[in-house]
Parts: structure tokens; sequence; C-alpha cells
């Protein structure tokens, strides 16, 4: 069940209803759960076992790291979630993908090895919710929240339907406090919300399902188009992947809101970051400040010599990017990125008190980065290898590839699109909708939704980020 | 550029405060959800009325578009799937009824991979057009289906035709419910749908499918597309003549014939259809969608006629005592027409030859004269 499919609208609708119909918290957090599990199994039932099993490990571990001072014993348990965790998730995720990565690594040597790939299904969000669940148990380590007693709470915050599949990233200090006391409706800001879920429905029903044809025709057969057809694939792609994933993220964000729950932000207006740092502040937050917490810091952050930071740096991101997928491609996405950071560092470092260069900077900042972030997404994209290298040498280069190539107008959507996001960054559009009577608003948003979805594609394309 | 950063109102706006009346707040929230809803369902209906036809591929729109623009011309209306398409020309049909004393004016609206309940709809579609001439209604006579493959599940061709009564045959067949006006899907069957047995592996799929595609079709989606081909109107006149053919009467020629290995497979296939016994009838739920069309024919003052047309899956279809208000003009006996049914006829089990298409649009054209003048078409 995804957000944009009208069986999530009558799904929601059951569940808003009932919730807000409850009084009693307990209760109402045991039909969130039930439902939340019901949702995650409108996928494949048997998967919501190694979620309950994900689960019922780390509320263990947590109730253990609880119950001991002894520094010994609170590694051991901290160690045990880790490991359990990662365990999972490298078995569905990333087994077949060291496993025929080996295979190919002794062949270079000469040393031909069978592989023995299985028939593993990925389930979907296990990403998103298995490091929802470590960062509870991380954090009571760190002795930044109390273990939790209550086994529903901590199940309701793991498997909690918005944030459940594609994030963001919801940390167990952010949302179990949340759980504590009844959420009133009077506190929600149900216009606010459902014009969000509007937007986010808007970027991924209509943007991001738009443009993906064109985005999967150039992708599967790049040698096959001229370079300028790159030009026009790529950011596309560019803009696929931020309103599919943004879109989503503003959906679950206004249907956690709707329920009463806060859940982080995860976007703000990632392409008009001035530099790759500020990008990372910018685009799926909750990822990045997870590796930042979780891993960049504990591995030494910032601390010791510039070379044993930009190690961190590489090391973090080369994680980040194997998190996105078990494949090559993703890794040397993340490796572009860790890159780009230390370049950027370094042109800080270097540059520091130079007017020329932050004259030449205000300038050019932004293009550059663009370029730079355009350039890591084609091999975020491409099948293989081979077909990042064909796409990276038209983008670069302005050369190879065969005559087939997009309509023209193709290049005015680009710049229509990118208008309308800048007039919105800009924060160009009224928000004289707040102070519009509530039957009035009601209607007008009727209106407007059945407008919305003469634009919307009768295919459906799964959200990119399910897949991680 | 450098731009200087604003923070984005939609998502850090803070709530406007409200005032905390409890229940009520709540009741009027749900209130508010009706007029909501009230207004994408008017809108959604408004836009539905005011919308022209679809862009749909495989020739629909062009020969919709065509038929519309002449619909007065024709008295005489082919309508079903690719052994309709490339199997009637409507130029011989009219030569050997004007030969016979019984002159006509036939279109062939057949399109590739049409079958129930699409036929059903673009019917309606046809007939909704009120076209003041048309006498006689050659309907291809085949079952209903209910699997779409996941390729075609996607495409516009699999949602325009939708609507609740096309949707709702197919969801009593899924559910073996039966025609009756009251709906008691069939226990056991669900019992199997649930639990994914048998048969039924896929029809939770295909039920969620159709209630998924009913309610797109209804809400519009994707029809943003059409209104900008109305006004641009991009349709070309190579593309047009490619689906209505070079005499312009809906008629295309597929060239081709049989592969030896082809050959081997549709011989085995006609031997095993020839060899079984008894007939088959078609399900009650094709045979009440038959029904509504024939109602429907008639309503306009024209005659339904049903054409089982000549290929190895039709050959046991049950053409005495179907229930139908029209008559049945079978040419699935291949002892009763073997010229049909050689081998240098067809093309491959299922399609004729160019050759054998003409011969069967002229047995099909004698066999309709004889009738009429018998009195047989009614």
């Amino acid at each position: 069940m995804s957000f944009v499919e009208f069986r999530f609208l009558w799904f929601f609708l059951l569940v808003f209803i009932v919730y807000w119909a409850m009084r009693n918290n307990t209760a109402r957090k045991v039909w969130l759960l039930l439902c939340s599990y019901a949702f995650y199994a409108a996928w494949n039932w048997k998967f919501t076992f190694l979620l309950l099993g994900s689960t019922t490990v780390d509320y263990v571990v947590g109730q253990m790291l609880g119950r001991t001072e002894s520094p010994a014993w609170r590694r051991f348990w901290i160690v045990t979630s880790v490991c359990v965790n990662l365990g999972v998730l490298g078995f569905f995720k990333y087994f077949n993908f060291f496993v025929s990565s080996a295979s190919q690594f002794l062949a270079w040597f000469g040393l031909p090895a069978s592989t023995n790939t299985l028939n593993i299904i990925l389930p979907v969000g296990i990403s998103f919710y298995t490091f929802h669940s470590m960062s509870y148990t991380i954090d009571v380590y760190r002795r930044k929240q109390p273990p939790i007693s209550n086994f529903v709470d901590l199940t309701l915050f793991v498997s909690f339907f918005p944030p459940l599949v594609a994030g963001p990233i919801v940390r167990a200090v952010y949302f179990l406090p949340q759980l504590v006391s009844s959420r009133k409706f009077f506190n929600v800001d149900v216009r606010g919300a459902v014009m969000l879920f509007l937007s986010g429905f808007i970027k991924k029903a209509c943007i991001a399902d738009g443009v993906a044809p064109t985005v999967d025709r150039y992708f599967a057969h790049p040698a096959n188009f001229t370079s300028m057809s790159a030009w026009t694939a790529v950011p596309f792609y560019a803009i696929q992947v931020y309103c599919d994933f943004s879109g989503y993220t503003d959906m679950a964000i206004a249907a956690a809101r709707l329920l009463g729950y806060q859940l982080p932000n995860n976007f703000r207006f990632p392409y008009f970051a001035q530099n790759v740092s500020d990008f990372w502040r910018r685009w799926h937050i909750s990822l990045s400040s997870w590796l930042r917490d979780y891993l960049y810091i504990p591995l030494g952050g910032n601390r010791g010599s510039r070379g044993f930071a930009y190690r961190n740096v590489m090391i973090t991101m080369l994680l980040g990017g194997l998190w996105h997928g078990a494949a090559w491609t993703f890794v040397i996405f993340g490796a572009l990125h860790g890159t780009a950071l230390i370049i950027h560092r370094e042109w800080i470092r270097l540059t520091e008190g130079l007017k020329w260069a932050a004259r030449i900077m205000r300038w050019f900042a932004w293009p550059i980065t663009i370029y730079a972030i355009c350039f890591a997404l084609i091999v975020f994209r491409a099948q293989d290898l081979s077909g990042a290298g064909t796409t990276l040498k038209q983008f670069a280069l302005f050369c190879g590839g065969g005559d087939e190539h997009f309509h023209r107008w193709f290049l005015l959507v680009i710049v229509a699109l990118a208008l309308i996001h800048w007039l919105n960054f800009r924060r160009w559009f009224p928000e004289s909708w707040r102070r519009w009577p509530a039957p009035v608003f009601a209607a007008a948003y009727g209106c407007t939704f059945a407008v919305v979805l003469l634009f919307v594609p009768p295919h459906y394309t799964p959200f990119i980020y399910f897949q991680f | 550029m450098p731009v200087r950063e604003p923070v984005s109102k939609v998502h850090v706006e803070p709530p406007v405060p409200h005032k905390p009346t409890g229940c009520g707040t709540f009741v009027r929230a749900l209130t508010n959800t009706g007029i909501g809803a009230a207004a994408f369902l008017i809108t959604c209906v408004g836009l539905r009325v005011v919308l022209p036809f679809p862009e749909i591929d495989g020739g629909v729109s062009q020969k919709f578009r065509f038929f519309a623009a002449h619909k007065d011309e024709f008295d005489t209306l082919f309508i079903g799937s690719s052994r309709v398409y490339f199997q009637i020309s409507p130029a011989i049909f009219d030569r050997v009824t004007r030969e016979s004393g019984m002159p006509t004016h036939s279109f062939n609206f057949g399109i590739g991979g049409m079958y129930l309940p699409e036929t059903a709809y673009l019917l309606e579609q046809i007939l909704n057009l009120k076209p003041r001439n048309l006498k006689w209604v050659f309907i291809e006579y085949d079952e209903m289906q209910t699997k779409w493959s996941p390729e075609n599940q996607t495409s516009r061709r699999a949602l325009y035709w939708a609507d609740w009564k096309r949707v709702s045959l197919l969801l009593r067949k899924l559910t073996d419910a039966g025609t009756d006006p009251l709906w008691l899907p069939s226990p056991a069957k669900l019992r199997d749908i649930v639990l994914r047995e048998k048969d039924e592996k896929n029809t939770r799929s295909l039920l969620t499918f159709y209630a998924g595609q009913f309610e797109k079709n209804y809400a519009n989606f994707a029809r943003a597309a059409d209104v900008l081909e109305y006004f641009l109107s991009r349709d070309t006149k190579k593309r047009r003549a490619s689906y209505l053919g070079a005499a312009s009467d809906g008629y295309v020629i597929r060239p081709g014939r049989m592969s030896p290995s082809q050959v081997a497979v549709y011989e085995r296939a006609l031997a095993a259809a020839m060899a079984q016994p008894g007939t088959r009838p078609l399900s009650p739920y094709a045979v009440e969608a038959y029904r509504q069309c024939a109602t429907e024919v008639r309503s306009i003052g024209a005659i339904p006629i049903f054409l089982i047309t000549p290929n190895t899956t039709q050959i046991n279809v049950a053409t005495e005592n179907t229930g139908l208000p029209g008559v049945v003009m079978a040419f699935n006996n291949p002892r009763a027409y073997p010229s049909l049914y050689r081998i240098s006829a067809h093309r491959d089990g299922h399609h004729l030859t160019k050759s054998g298409a003409e011969e069967f649009t002229r047995i099909v054209a004698a066999n309709f004269v004889e009738l009429a003048r018998a009195g047989g078409v009614k």
C-alpha cells in the first residue's frame, strides 16, 4: 500500500476516525500499532515477524541496559543489539552483494569460486526501521534515553506506519516522549497537514511519476542517446528523485501530524545548497544527522589530524552510500560525495580570509554544487558501471552516444519546474488559505485534489526509496 | 547565483492556535471532511462530463473520432477484437450485399486485444453518438476477460472503460457472485480467494486492481493529456491511416503466413478442439454483458448480431440456447466451414490471412443476406 493509492485513503480515513474517536491513550496506541502492522502486512505479512523480532530484541536489550551499571555488560548488550540489527540488515540486503563481489574479487586473482547466492526478498523499509530501532538502544546505552518498559510504545515507535517504509528516520528521543501523553485533536494543524499532504502528492504522483518514463527510457540504454539527451535525462532524474523522496516525506509527516505526532523534517530545499556540506544539511537530513551522530562522531569526527577527519568523512559517506543499496554504484556515489566534502573542506581551509575566493564563490558556488550533485546522481541511478560511464561521458565531455534524443520542450519542463521550486523557496506562494472559513477551505481542497488527479499518470511508479 | 535562504513556511509553520473545544472540534472536522469529499466528487463528475473522449492507444481514439465525424454515413457496424479488425473487410461486405440487392455501408470497429467488457463500453459510447442510420451491429461473441497482462495493466487502455457497469460484472465474475441484483459472492470462492488457494492465487490482486481502476477512472486520472491532445490535435494523417486502413473503413490488412512450426501447433490445436466432445456455454457474466449490449443496440432502433469468428479457441463455444436477445452467426464449426480452417487461410491459430479474411467476409455477408431475407434477423 502506497500513500498515492486510493486504498491508502480508505485505510487512513478508518485509522483517523477510529483513532480520534477513542479516548484512552493506550487504546489509541494499540489501535495505531495494529494499523501499522496491517499496513506493513499489506506488502508481505511474513515480514511482520521480522519487524516484531527486531523490536523484541531491542526491547530486551533496552531492559538489560537499564538493569546493569557494569560497563562490560552494557557494552555486551549494545554490541548484541548492533550485531543483531546489522546482521539482519546485512543478510537481507547485502548477502548476495558480498557473495558475488567476493567471487569476482577472487576471480581477478585467478581463483574462481562458485557463488551460491540466495533468492532473498528485500523487506520493504528494512533500512529505515533498523535505524529507528538502533537509535533506541544506542541512546539508552549513552543514557540519553531511559529504557522503556512499555512494549507497545517501543513497538509503535519502530513500526509507526507513516515513516515505516521510507523515512524520515525517527529517533527514539524524538518520538517516544510523544507517546507518553494523549494527543489532543484541537492541537492538530489539520489545514497545514492536509496542504502538506497535497504538496507531497503533487511532487510524487504528478511530477516524479510524470518524468519517470523519460528517465527510465534514457537510463535503460544511455548509449543510444545524444549527449544533449543526457543533459535532459540527468536533471529529470534529479527532479524525480527529489520529488519522489521529499513527496513521500511530506505525506508521511502530514499523515503523522493528522494523528497528532510530529516527525522530523527531512528536506530543506537541497538543490539550493551552496556547497556539498550544505547539501547534506538539507538532503535526507534524518539520515545524514543519524550517520553524523551514530557513526561519524563515534569514529572520531573532526578530532585529531586532518587526515584522520577526512578518513572519517570518507568512511561515513561510503557506508552512507552503501546504505542506499547493495551495489557498487551506491558505494561510488558515497565515495564521490565523500571526495566532494573533502575538497570543499580543503578549499575552505586554503582560501580562508581570501576575498577574491569569496567573490568567485558568490557566483560559482551554486552551479558547481548542483553540477556535482547531478554528476553523483548519474552513478546513483545508472543500472551498472558501464551505463554510468557512458552517461558521465555524455554529461561531462559532451561525447559518446547515439542519435536518439528527447523533444526540446523537455528542457522547458525543467525550467518551469525549477522556477516553481525557486518561487516556493523565495516564499512567493501565499498562504491565505489559512484564513479561509473551514467549509470554504474544505470545498476548495476537494476541488483542487480532483483537478490534480488529471495530471497523475495512470501507471503507478513505486517510491524510489522503497527499495532502500 | 547566490540566493538568500528564507525558511519554508509549508514545512515549519507553527500550528495555528485552536480553541480547545474537545469533541465538537472533531465533529466539525468530520463535517468539513464531508464537504471536501462532496466537492471532490462533484468536481470529478463535472470534469468527466466536459472532458473529450480519452486518447487511447491501439486505434481506439482514431476510430472513435472518425466514426463520430461520419456516424450517419454507416448503417452496419462490426465491433470486436483483432479477429474482427483484421478479418472483416467492409468494402467486400458492402460489395456482396449490394450485389445481393441489400446494400449496406459498413464500418469495422475492431480493435486489437479488445474483449468484453471493453467492447461493451466502447459500443455504449458509439451508440451514445446516436448514429441515425445504423441498422445492423455485429458484435464479436467471446468470453469476458478478467486477466490483463502486467505490462498492459498500467496503460490507459486498461482504465478508460472501467465504469461501474463493467467493473461490477468483472467483480461478480471474479467472486462467482452470479448476475442477480442481490450480490452474494460464493462463500467457497471467497475462502479460496482469501487463502489464495487453487486457481485463485491472483484473484485478490485482480479484485484490488479492478476496484482501483474504477476509482481512477471516475477520478479522471491522467486526463489532462486528453485536453492537450484536443487542443493541439497531434494526430497525424499517417497515424490515423494506420488504424483506419486505406479505405478509411476501419479494416487493416495484416500480412503474413504461418511458419512450419506454427502450422504444426495449429494442426494440433485444431485436432484437439475438434476431438473435444460437447459444447461450452459462455459464462453468465459474458451473457449478461451481451444482453446489455443488445438492449442498447435495440434502443436506437438497430439490430444486434453476434459473431463467432473462425479460430481454434472458439470451436466448442455453444451457439444454441445462448439466452441472448439476438441472432448468433457462428463460424466456429470446421466441418461446416472447412475453407476457413485450412492452413493457407490462417496466419496463426486466431487470425486469418488476407485471402482468408476476404473469404470469411464474403461468407459472413452471404449468410447475413440469406438470414435477413429469411426473416432470421430480428
